[in-house]
């Protein structure tokens, strides 16, 4: 095996990493080497299906007769859980994007086009899901109408900011990779690409701020909205604190389901997992997640309930669920960056995600406490709903990383990808890519690699 | 904010005469009223209601009266049969209640409805502006065609009033708006034109203020610590209570003199006043984020140099 430094091409390369070159992360490669409609896929698709003809019957019946939703409880799973809980999950654009671009954590970027597909498609379907959720849909139309907006409610920033979030920056963010499959797929089209491309780049500085500006603002908001709940909210999450932490809490989580669906692909896809990166990511993260966890602390003994966690109730045994499993999220985390075991690793995004999930659920529904004998579950139809709009995102991103170059590879795989996209048919076409795109790291060590891949049909 | 009571406009006037509220408890000036957050403008005439619960009997005629005022079905059961809510809703937007504790001490009949608060919290995180104050009389009205359905307001009103439609596809927002639309024609509130025992009675709210503070005064220990529900509590609401036993157990929550909204979103408020701090924010990101991108694109394109890989920005 040869060294890393003299074997690997170029010095300068926009991420440094002291890998060598068969786990290094250089390129973004499409997931190939599958049918894209198995049958776990059309299971989610027949979710999705089902969930589109039951908010028919939502539309017709009322909220009511479809949802478990009543005069106490006015708030269902589908506000609490895909747009209170998703999005923060779907937070990956802004959380890693600002750590990348404005803390200067370049080693993060391969991480970034998942980031922002995971974030589109969390923003998208929960938005969707709003929008089956209001009661009188027709009139969001104010949101185009400044003088009306109530800039004082949290509400208000929430179904204005998100809105614009989704349909204007993370979708140009989320061009990228289309442009660059068209560019590969379409040579006609190559110059209007490129020229295209060139003045998204001049734009992007203002896209991106945006980008940060706006979730910041709402996810934050998104923990706003249950202030006005006032006493109606048990004191261990109603603090002033509320928003900060709720944006905290989608930091984490967010760097959670990047890292970690990251990690997952690369064992379901056999692909290398680049070391570096994944340590920054779960440094960044464990870092998050004790500082959310000291400000948490510190934040209940200064406004003094910080004594009802010592309670004999169902509430305390909430607080110290979310508190244990982020807790021991971070410190796996933390493990993980000193055994440099990616399976410890994951284990922590998955209980620090799983953590902030349940943080992030119980303000609005757990510990919400609206009268004396209020009761809510979600009806089946309800939970339906729910699923078939999360089962929809998975779906596209299932879609996507298949179609467009998403993932992080190491430059070994994107050799086979440059011919990938040059073909249109890839799937059928290339019977010695079906086994997953192991890499023969034999071949590997003994080729030539700064050349072997260089040699493309690009020019 | 003003205290004094301008009776400015006439048409508002002649509905309070025709009212039957006298004129000189009208225009009474100089009541303290309590301050209200700044940024909330004063109506120019609080109107309000003034609910003595030590005079109800629980005849439950206002809840009746209420429902042909706003011309809401009654509330019955599977089998068509009239049913008596037993909490607000869609159809009810008045409630008698009654408080029967243990032992012999002393029950109560409460009746509720909206407070039409001072600062409202339902109308504070109304994204559309679709429950407001108005600005004369302060009834806080609903306007559906700004409404979106978020029910945010079933979750923001501290006295959880307002209720939503669950059934069909045109989804209503309901509360009391102190019968806005008999005040315009000069008739009096449903409830407090049939109410026998003059329980609850309709007026601007300082006159309304006054002949609570003459009562507590005229019968000592009769009422619940002395002191009107509503004249600082939760900032001032313009509905106004007395009663025997606590407020707290007719489901009236001591809140303090605060109101909810300017307590609960003081940062909030603070951090997006004039838009100041997010503008700076982004002035900011977007020259930290131009240079550092500008260097990424130099490398890729140094690299694309090297390799012939085309850049993946
Ligand atoms: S009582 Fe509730 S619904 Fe009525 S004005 Fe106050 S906050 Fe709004
Ligand atoms: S449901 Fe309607 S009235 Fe209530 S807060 Fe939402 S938009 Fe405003
Ligand atoms: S003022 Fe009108 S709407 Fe309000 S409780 Fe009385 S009758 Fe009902």
């Amino acid at each position: 095996m040869s060294t890393a430094s003299t074997n690997n091409g170029p010095a300068t390369r926009p991420f440094k990493t002291s890998a060598d070159a068969r786990t290094r992360w250089e390129r973004f490669v499409p997931a190939f080497g599958f049918p894209i409609l198995n049958r776990f896929f059309l299971l989610l698709v027949s979710l999705t299906l089902l969930a589109l003809l039951l908010t028919g019957y939502r539309e017709i019946a009322g909220l009511g007769p479809a949802s478990g939703m009543n005069d106490k409880f006015g708030w269902g799973i589908w506000k609490t859980f895909n747009v209170v809980v998703l999005t923060a999950l779907g937070s990956g654009a802004f959380s890693v994007g600002v750590c990348a671009w404005v803390f200067r954590r370049r080693l993060l970027f391969p991480l970034m086009r998942m980031a922002l597909l995971t974030s589109m498609l969390a923003y998208v379907c929960g938005l969707c899901l709003l929008g089956v959720d209001v009661g009188r849909p027709w009139n969001f139309y104010w949101v185009l109408f400044p003088w009306r907006w109530n800039l004082h409610s949290p509400m208000a920033e929430v179904a204005i900011c998100m809105s614009i979030y989704a349909t204007v920056p993370l979708l140009i963010e989320n061009l990228t990779p289309i442009l660059e499959r068209l560019w590969y797929l379409n040579v006609p089209l190559r110059p209007a690409i490129e020229t295209l491309e060139h003045v998204l780049h001049k734009c992007f500085p203002f896209i991106i701020s945006l980008a940060y500006l706006l979730p910041a603002m709402h996810q934050s908001s998104l923990g706003a909205l249950m202030l006005l709940a006032g006493p109606r909210v048990h004191p261990l999450w109603q603090t002033p604190l509320l928003p900060l932490l709720y944006l905290g809490a989608a930091a984490f989580m967010s760097f959670g389901c990047v890292a970690g669906t990251t990690m997952l692909c690369c064992v379901f896809w056999r692909r290398a997992m680049d070391m570096d990166v994944l340590n920054e990511a779960a440094r960044i993260s464990s870092w998050i997640i004790f500082g959310w966890i000291a400000v948490r602390i510190l934040g209940l003994l200064v406004v003094g309930s910080l004594g009802t966690a010592f309670h004999l109730n169902e509430f305390a045994g909430i607080f110290w669920t979310e508190m244990f499993l982020i807790g021991y999220g971070g410190w796996l985390l933390r493990g993980s960056l000193k055994d440099q075991k990616w399976q410890s690793m994951w284990l922590g995004y998955l209980f620090s995600t799983l953590g902030g999930m349940l943080y992030r659920f119980t303000p609005t529904t757990l510990a919400y406490m609206p009268g004396p004998k209020a009761i809510y579950f979600p009806s089946t139809i309800e939970l339906l709903v729910a699923i078939g709009f999360a089962t929809a995102g998975i779906a596209g991103f299932l879609l996507m990383v298949k179609a467009c170059a998403i993932l992080p590879a190491t430059l070994q795989e994107w050799r086979d990808m440059t011919s990938y996209f040059t073909v249109h048919e890839p799937f059928v076409m290339w019977k010695q890519y079906l086994n997953f795109g192991f890499v023969d790291y034999k071949i590997l060590d003994n080729a030539d690699l700064s050349r072997s891949y260089v040699k493309t049909n690009h020019d | 904010m003003r205290t004094d009571v301008g009776l400015t406009r006439r048409e508002l006037l002649t509905n309070i005469a025709k009212a039957g509220v006298p004129a000189a408890m009208a225009a009474t000036v100089g009541v303290k009223a309590v301050e209200a957050e700044e940024s909330i403008p004063a109506p120019n005439v609080p109107l309000g209601l003034l609910y003595d619960a030590t005079l109800c009997i629980g005849c439950k005629s206002c809840e009746v009266a209420c429902n042909e005022a706003n011309n809401t079905p009654a509330d019955t059961d599977a089998e068509g049969l009239h049913e008596a809510p037993t909490d607000l809703n869609v159809f009810t937007r008045n409630i008698i209640k009654l408080y029967k504790p243990e032992g012999n001490s002393p029950s109560s009949f409460v009746k509720r409805q909206c407070m039409q608060c001072f600062d409202p919290g339902c109308a504070a995180g109304c994204p559309f502006e679709a429950l407001y104050k108005d600005s004369d009389t302060g009834v806080v009205r609903w306007e559906g065609s700004r409404c979106i359905g978020c029910r945010y307001c079933t979750i923001t009103c501290p006295y959880s009033v307002p209720r939503f439609q669950w059934r069909g596809i045109n989804p209503l927002i309901t509360k009391c708006e102190l019968c806005s639309h008999r005040l315009a024609r000069g008739l009096k509130p449903g409830c407090t034109s049939v109410c026998p025992t003059g329980a609850v009675i309709f007026g601007p709210r300082p006159a309304l203020l006054l002949e609570a503070k003459r009562r507590i005064k005229n019968n000592p220990g009769r009422y619940y610590q002395d002191r009107v529900y509503g004249e600082t509590d939760n900032g001032g609401t313009q509905c106004l209570y007395l009663s025997r036993v606590p407020f707290e157990k007719l489901g009236l929550p001591e809140l303090g003199p605060e109101p909810v909204p300017a307590k609960q979103l003081r940062w909030q408020r603070r951090i997006y006043e004039y838009f100041a701090l997010p503008a700076a924010l982004y002035v900011g990101l977007v020259a930290v984020i131009r240079k550092n991108l500008a260097a990424h694109e130099e490398e890729a394109h140094q690299l694309e140099k090297e390799t012939g890989l085309r850049p993946q920005l």
